[in-house]
């Protein structure tokens, strides 16, 4: 079609377009950016200022009485309250009324008569002319601008020291097989449900298909009730990952089984019918011919199962509880948001942490996602 | 590629394992102002090797830490291996835990409408009457911790549930000592001077308070410690003990005219920081925060004595940042100097030996000086050495706590958890908002009739 051509129908759907888009990821734009940001500047000002130098009010404390130096007959304090990192200093001051009273360079005389000078590397100096006493040190109030830093260590604190890490492995641990056993199983039973006559085999369909109004919230405790009476027959605690593993199994199979089903159910007659009559057991049609043709409806069953057990909080927190050997992500997740709430360089990078896998799963496998929903819809398809 | 990944894995793995194994804080014998003889002595009562016990409890984070290196003499002295969990919605978990018929052997709560609940419906293990004359003997002001830890069972007789540990004081005011110094204004003795000193403030063109209810789910509670604080200094303590119970009603001017002190604070936007507006979003954790600027946003914040979690790392307390005792009325002296306080309780949900034998270490003194040798840990227990707090502060603390006149649990938890952390949260998040105390107070009445 010629540019010229296209009605301003089109351009108000490509702009709404791409205002979604940009709607859509820039929270994860600004989670990324602000999990890499250094932790003092992320206090300060927001994400969308991460290229500019930031201006900032500080507090240090000079050292105290303990490591003065007498030099000339005066007593010296001295050090550098930027600790080596670039940063540039404005102004400073000693009283929290005033903290902004003097330029670098200048000296301040302090309440007791003591001098303060500091330089606009951060570098200060206090002179007295009698010894020092006291045991806190000298607060010094400055104003700095420091250039943009960005940096890895969130990231590293929060896969050692929050247990982010060890919850990474125990959301895989959930999510994988979580979603490995629901497909198996209804591999087997969707095959059996399209292409193996038997009594009440539609009876059981519809069986399957009410199950999908089943609330989760509501058979949540019964069954864990259930599964701790059955666990404690055989000696198996309760809250293990066996018990997730075939919750999350009981409550994808009616969705799983369903969707595949009519996804075989619709694969041509003819090739099952040529590989009975070469002698092909049903087991082998289905090892050999369902199984591959089905790949589309598998993956994309297997993208919503994974997606669903690695966000999911609530069957894991009541399946497997909140032990620290057991915690998955999105519940360490929800305890950090209580105990470091105020720490968002923290935060932000367990949540990107958390995001990572659902968004490498979903791009690599997104192909499937468009086929395999439309699995089935038409004939052929 | 693959094998290198699950040998990761399998390292990692094996890591946390390791790191499980905590050591003892401190060595048994060496520091001589610990009580090892009790530790000793427990030791050789109790043998639990090979069997585990699982803890649930409120804390994390640092808490969570700090605990741990209190259990770890437990585990020490028996054998036994201990696997705690804690949950951020706990009081959610606890209930599930406990219907579906998984308990942890040992609960630790801090809200007894909660505990109270799990009693009546069968679920609690009642400790015996060894324990409660324990509490007698050896906690200051022993018949209110008993009253506290006691209530109705399934069949509707009462007895002991609950075992008091980890005590929090309420009734703090937070400032940095040097902030003062600067700008010339001196501790206040008593709330009309507190009164003044926050007009003085706001004259001064600063903002004298930081105020923050915001709490996700909880949002407003911190405004009910501050009510019953004013409850506690404008009402006796019966009065406070009727409120509780909903035997004079919540829109009682007794009620109505704590919250209109708290008003005069909170509600005025020369008096907060950020204004009244902001005094409901702030959250909790970030609005002590404002003491320690540059220039500070505030100079007073009212909050229980768990808060230095929450103050920039390196703070010192005793140091950089103080508290006072939140004062009582000139006008009001017969009401002594009461003192808000909360904590959590430890009950046995599954009753094992091990379980048992945890609520047999609390009550030994080394149980409670391990924490508070290091921080944010207060007792009642009157035979622990006050000298082994961690810092000057908490011994502060800890003393007030020892000599309360009045000592009054926090309201809110004592109330039905639909009003104490419902109808009542909410009720002070319309409050700031601008609705009028008689409105507010109304509606948390009504709320509370409709439970009944």
């Amino acid at each position: 079609m010629n540019p010229s051509t296209r009605s301003p129908l089109t351009w108000a759907v490509h702009v709404s377009v791409l205002l979604l888009v940009v709607l859509w990821t820039m929270p994860t734009a600004g989670l990324l950016i602000s999990s890499l940001r250094d932790k003092d500047q992320l206090a300060v000002s927001g994400w969308w200022t991460a290229l500019a130098t930031s201006s900032r009010n500080s507090v240090a404390r000079a050292p105290s009485a303990d490591s003065q130096v007498e030099r000339d007959g005066k007593f010296v304090i001295s050090g550098n309250f930027l600790g080596g990192q670039p940063g540039q200093v404005s102004a400073f001051g000693f009283s929290s009324r005033e903290p902004a009273k003097f330029k670098p360079g200048e000296t301040a005389e302090l309440n007791d008569g003591e001098r303060l000078t500091v330089q606009e590397d951060g570098s200060f100096e206090i002179v007295s002319d009698k010894r020092m006493e006291g045991s806190r040190g000298q607060r010094i109030f400055f104003t700095s601008a420091t250039p943009p830093r960005f940096t890895l260590e969130n990231y590293g604190e929060v896969l050692s020291a929050e247990g982010i890490g060890r919850s990474f492995i125990n959301s895989l641990t959930v999510a994988v097989p979580s979603t490995v056993i629901p497909i198996l199983i209804a591999a087997f039973a969707a095959y059996a449900l399209a292409w193996m006559p038997f009594p009440g085999r539609a009876i059981l369909l519809a069986v399957v298909v009410g199950l999908l109004v089943v609330p989760l919230q509501m058979s949540l405790i019964p069954l864990l009730k259930l599964y701790n009476g059955v666990g404690a027959f055989f000696g198996v605690p309760a809250k293990t990952y066996m018990g997730i593993w075939l919750a999350h199994t009981g409550f994808g199979l009616p969705l799983a089984i369903y969707l595949l089903r009519n996804y075989m159910a619709g694969l041509p007659r003819e090739i099952m019918e040529s590989a009975r009559v070469d002698g092909a057991s049903d087991f082998d049609i289905f090892v050999k011919i369902i199984l591959p043709l089905s790949f589309p409806a598998l993956a994309s069953f297997a993208i919503f199962q994974f997606l669903w057990t690695w966000n999911d909080l609530l069957v894991a927190i009541v399946f497997l509880g909140t032990g620290q050997d057991q915690l998955v992500l999105t519940g360490r997740l929800v305890n950090l948001l209580g105990s470091r709430g105020g720490n968002w360089e923290i935060l932000t990078a367990s949540a990107f942490i958390t995001i990572v896998v659902p968004l490498i799963v979903f791009f690599a496998l997104q192909r499937y996602l468009v086929r395999g929903l439309l699995a089935g819809s038409v004939k052929g398809g | 590629m693959k094998r290198s990944f699950l040998m990761g894995v399998a390292a990692l793995a094996l890591m946390a394992g390791a790191a499980n194994a905590a050591d003892l804080k401190f060595k048994p014998g060496e520091d001589s102002k610990f009580n090892w003889a009790s530790f000793e002595e427990f030791k050789k009562g109790h043998d639990l090797k090979g069997q585990t016990l699982t803890i649930f409890g409120p804390w994390r984070g640092e808490d969570e830490a700090l605990f741990k290196s209190v259990y770890a003499y437990f585990v020490e002295a028996t054998g036994a291996e201990i696997k705690y969990s804690s949950s951020e919605n706990y009081e959610q978990q606890i209930v599930i835990d406990t219907q579906a018929g998984s308990p942890p052997d040992v609960a630790i709560l801090p809200q007894p409408g909660l505990i109270a609940d799990l009693a009546s419906k069968g679920y609690l293990t009642p400790l015996g009457d060894e324990t409660k004359q324990w509490l007698l003997d050896n906690y200051a002001a022993g018949q209110s911790w008993v009253d506290l830890s006691t209530y109705n069972g399934k069949d509707g007789t009462a007895a002991l549930y609950a075992f008091p540990y980890k005590i929090d004081v309420k009734s703090l005011v937070w400032y940095v000592p040097e902030n003062f110094e600067d700008a010339g204004y001196e501790v206040p003795k008593t709330m009309e001077e507190l009164k003044a000193l926050t007009e003085k403030i706001a004259a001064d063109g600063e903002k004298p308070w930081c105020i923050g209810l915001g709490s996700g789910g909880a949002t407003g509670w911190p405004a009910t410690d501050w009510v019953e604080d004013l409850m506690l200094r404008t009402q006796a303590p019966d009065v406070y003990d009727k409120w509780v119970k909903n035997e004079i009603p919540f829109n009682d001017p007794a009620v109505t005219g704590a919250l209109d002190e708290f008003g005069w604070f909170a509600r005025n936007d020369q008096f907060v920081d950020g204004g009244a507006a902001a005094v409901a979003s702030t959250d909790f954790r970030d609005s002590p925060k404002g003491l320690f600027t540059s220039p500070p946003k505030c100079y007073l914040h009212h909050q229980a004595s768990f808060i230095p979690s929450f103050f920039p790392e390196g703070t010192v307390i005793g140091e950089d940042a103080d508290f006072f005792y939140m004062p009582p009325y000139e006008s009001k002296k017969e009401l002594g100097n009461p003192v808000l306080g909360a904590g959590t309780l430890a009950l046995i949900t599954k009753d094992t030996p091990a379980a048992r034998a945890f609520i047999e270490f609390l009550k030994t003194p080394i149980a409670h000086e391990v924490w508070m040798a290091q921080t944010s840990f207060l007792t009642p227990y009157k035979s622990v050495n006050v000298d082994i707090y961690g810092n000057p502060p908490l011994k502060k603390q800890g003393e007030i706590l020892l000599s309360a006149t009045t000592f009054r649990f926090d309201g809110s938890d004592l109330m039905p958890g639909k009003i104490g952390a419902g109808a009542f949260w909410t009720g002070m998040v319309d409050f700031v908002g601008g609705k009028s105390s008689a409105d507010v107070a109304a509606d948390v009445q009504k709320a509370w009739d409709a439970i009944k």
